[in-house]
């Protein structure tokens, strides 16, 4: 059976290698005219190297150039298309429609439609496709049954958000930003004004719960739905985060990866493991669920916790090399660790429990603690290790 | 010479006003999105007899399970003796354009109506008029008349919805933390500014917490000007209309919005 494309957020070169080496198809990331303006975009020359690494693993790169122009854009849209187009990227992510004329008129770009754009029905999908967009990110209002009638009415590619953060409005509906901190979130700056805490009145009377009001919404996650996902023949899986950490991209990249091949190279005896929701809570440290596509979207699905999540403090290191002889595994600190802490080292396929032993600093001293952000150290580890496995808290001692 | 439009709340409303204004706005029941007031089809069609430019607003994101409804209405709207349609969602559009139905189109996609090639876009798939956002300095505005053959709408008076959701945001709290909501006239309020919130079943709208007053700017360029009467007392808008009509100034703080105050997207 097809395996849909597994599509993950890459903030910089980093991001995107170990995207790839934890199992993605494809990842997407952003330059310029993109919505992440504050973001470390890549440069062009970056995005050529991510593009050549892709290609060589045979997987693809798509560039976000989802903006909605102001009429300064307008004029500088065109040579920055064909710059991408030479590149050789395997597509672009649009929601402004000019820029499909842009790109349609001055390269061979492939069109992918941006989740701004808001497809929510077949009908407006119809017309997309007679656009010559090739490929339209749905709404992330969008229920199964929608998607299923979308794939099933309309020849296009569909992708779906799976997992991560969601907008608390209708994708490119929100200018709070603008108008509270004069940041145009339709052109990148959005500040995230659906996270803040106001004070909710009726009339005059002041509405005070035990947490404050706010839009803020739960994650999104369809680990359970990715069956159902796949069923549907939804072509491409996309995880949110460009600014997420070389951790959560590898937990969760990983975790889906094992959940679609688990279900598509066993389909008859496929059952959902649910200790994957345990794992992929944990990495982001908030509650995720399946947003609109099981119909309910009601009260259970806000967050009331305020700003005052705690930060996941599990990575602990990064491989950076290993060596057979000496069984020593080069190590980058992420987080503060010491002898005799239990913890795990995983890579794409294989993770496995360690007590550690040894630590020994870049003079090959003995050492016992590792404290300095970055500090690198080396490690006793039996078993080969790779570069981009990485290494987290079980138990602290 | 400018048309003045008024987005309206009732048929009374549209009596009163009628020597003031030029067209109205009426949003349609169960269709429309970011109002208080809609209007069911039967009202429309009675409001067509005041011989006034109607300008029908659909702006509801469309969900697939809506397409039947909403092929339904625009198939009665395009009987009746309306001048246009404002739109949001796509498939008003496909629609329009797959049935041959005979009505102009608004492309009205709020807060993405920002620019002189989509404006033209949409003009080339069907759309002779754009309902700009409110979020452009009136620079950019007047390059986008002068870049293009559609008619053109910007608001110029009234509250500004400045977020859409799904979500029903209010009762969510309401219900999480067993509060009463009794009078259902909401507002949030962060840092000295209240922004009314309105919660209906079709989600949920926040409005700026000024209303834009910007009635004695120069828009003698542009075709449609808006006047919103959404959450205004109806004398008092009233009044406003007058006041611009007779050339005077109206009793609300002048407020012009982003028309000279550009936005950024960069910070560092």
């Amino acid at each position: 059976m097809k395996k849909p494309e597994l599509l993950a957020p890459a903030g910089d070169l980093e991001r995107l290698k170990i995207a790839l080496l934890y199992g993605a198809d494809a990842v997407y990331l952003g330059s310029s005219f993109n919505l992440r303006a504050n973001a470390d975009n890549f440069s062009l020359e970056e995005i050529k190297q991510g593009v050549e690494i892709a290609h060589s693993l045979n997987k693809k790169v798509y560039i976000t150039v989802n903006i909605a122009m102001h009429n300064k854009e307008v004029e500088k849209i065109k040579d920055y298309l064909i710059k991408l187009d030479k590149i050789n990227v395997d597509a672009i992510i649009v929601s402004d429609p000019a820029i499909i004329e842009i790109a349609k008129e001055n390269t061979n770009l492939s069109i992918h439609l941006s989740t701004q754009a808001s497809t929510l029905n077949k009908s407006a999908a119809e017309f997309w496709k007679n656009q010559g967009v090739e490929r339209i990110v749905l709404a992330r209002e969008c229920t199964k049954e929608d998607i299923k009638d979308i794939k099933e009415n309309v020849d296009i590619e569909l992708e779906v958000f799976i997992h991560g953060a969601m907008c608390a409005s209708y994708s490119g509906r929100c200018v709070l930003s603008n108008f509270l901190t004069n940041r145009d979130s339709n052109r990148g700056g959005c500040s995230q004004i659906c996270r803040w805490d106001f004070k909710l009145y009726d009339k005059d009377k002041l509405l005070a719960g035990d947490k404050p009001f706010t839009f803020c919404t739960k994650d999104l996650s369809l680990a359970r739905y990715i069956k159902d996902l796949t069923d549907i023949k939804v072509d491409s899986l996309k995880i949110e985060g460009r600014m997420r950490s070389i951790y959560y991209i590898a937990t969760i990249v990983k975790t889906y990866r094992k959940i679609i091949d688990e279900y598509c190279n066993n389909k008859e005896n496929y059952k959902y493991n649910l200790e994957y929701e345990e794992v992929l809570r944990k990495c982001a440290n908030r509650d995720s669920i399946p947003q609109f596509f099981d119909h309910k979207f009601g009260k259970d699905r806000q967050y009331y916790n305020g700003r005052v999540e705690v930060t996941n403090q599990d990575f602990i290191g990064l491989v950076l090399k290993y060596d057979e002889k000496t069984k020593l595994a080069k190590i980058e600190q992420r987080n503060h660790f010491k002898i005799n802490d239990k913890v795990q080292i995983f890579g794409p396929n294989e993770e496995f429990n360690l007590n550690l032993e040894e630590i020994y600093d870049e003079d090959m001293n003995k050492i016992e603690v590792v404290r300095h952000p970055k500090q690198i150290v080396y490690i006793k580890v039996p078993k080969p290790v790779e570069t981009g496995w990485m290494m987290k808290c079980v138990d602290k001692q | 010479m400018s048309k003045t439009v008024a987005i309206i709340k009732n048929e009374n409303q549209a009596k009163e006003i009628i020597d003031l204004i030029d067209a109205y706005i009426l949003p349609l029941e169960n269709l429309s999105i970011n109002y208080h007031h809609t209007f069911s089809l039967k009202q429309i069609e009675k409001l067509t007899k005041l011989n006034k430019e109607i300008f029908v607003c659909v702006n509801k994101n469309i969900h697939n399970n809506e397409l039947n409804q909403l092929e339904k209405n625009l198939v009665e709207l395009s009987k009746l003796n309306i001048k246009g349609i404002i739109y949001y969602d796509i498939a008003v559009l496909n629609i329009i354009k797959k049935l041959n139905l005979n009505i102009n189109l608004v492309w009205a996609q709020e807060h993405l109506t920002t620019n002189y090639k989509t404006v033209n876009y949409w003009y080339k798939n069907g759309a002779n008029y754009a309902y700009l956002s409110s979020e452009l300095t009136k620079r950019e505005i007047d390059e986008i008349k002068n870049n293009t053959k559609a008619k053109l709408f910007v608001n110029i008076f009234g509250y500004i919805p400045m977020f859409t959701s799904r979500r029903n945001l209010v009762d969510n709290y309401i219900n999480t933390f067993n509060l009463i909501n009794q009078t259902k006239q909401n507002t949030i309020y962060k840092e000295g500014n209240s922004y009314p919130i309105n919660d209906t079943n079709i989600g949920t709208t926040v409005y700026s917490n000024y209303i834009l007053n910007a009635a004695e700017e120069d828009f003698s360029n542009i075709d449609y000007l808006v006047f919103n009467s959404d959450l205004i007392d109806e004398q008092e808008f009233k009044n406003v209309l007058k006041n611009y009509k007779n050339k005077e100034k109206n009793k609300f703080p002048k407020e012009t919005g982003f028309l000279y105050k550009e936005t950024i997207y960069k910070v560092k």
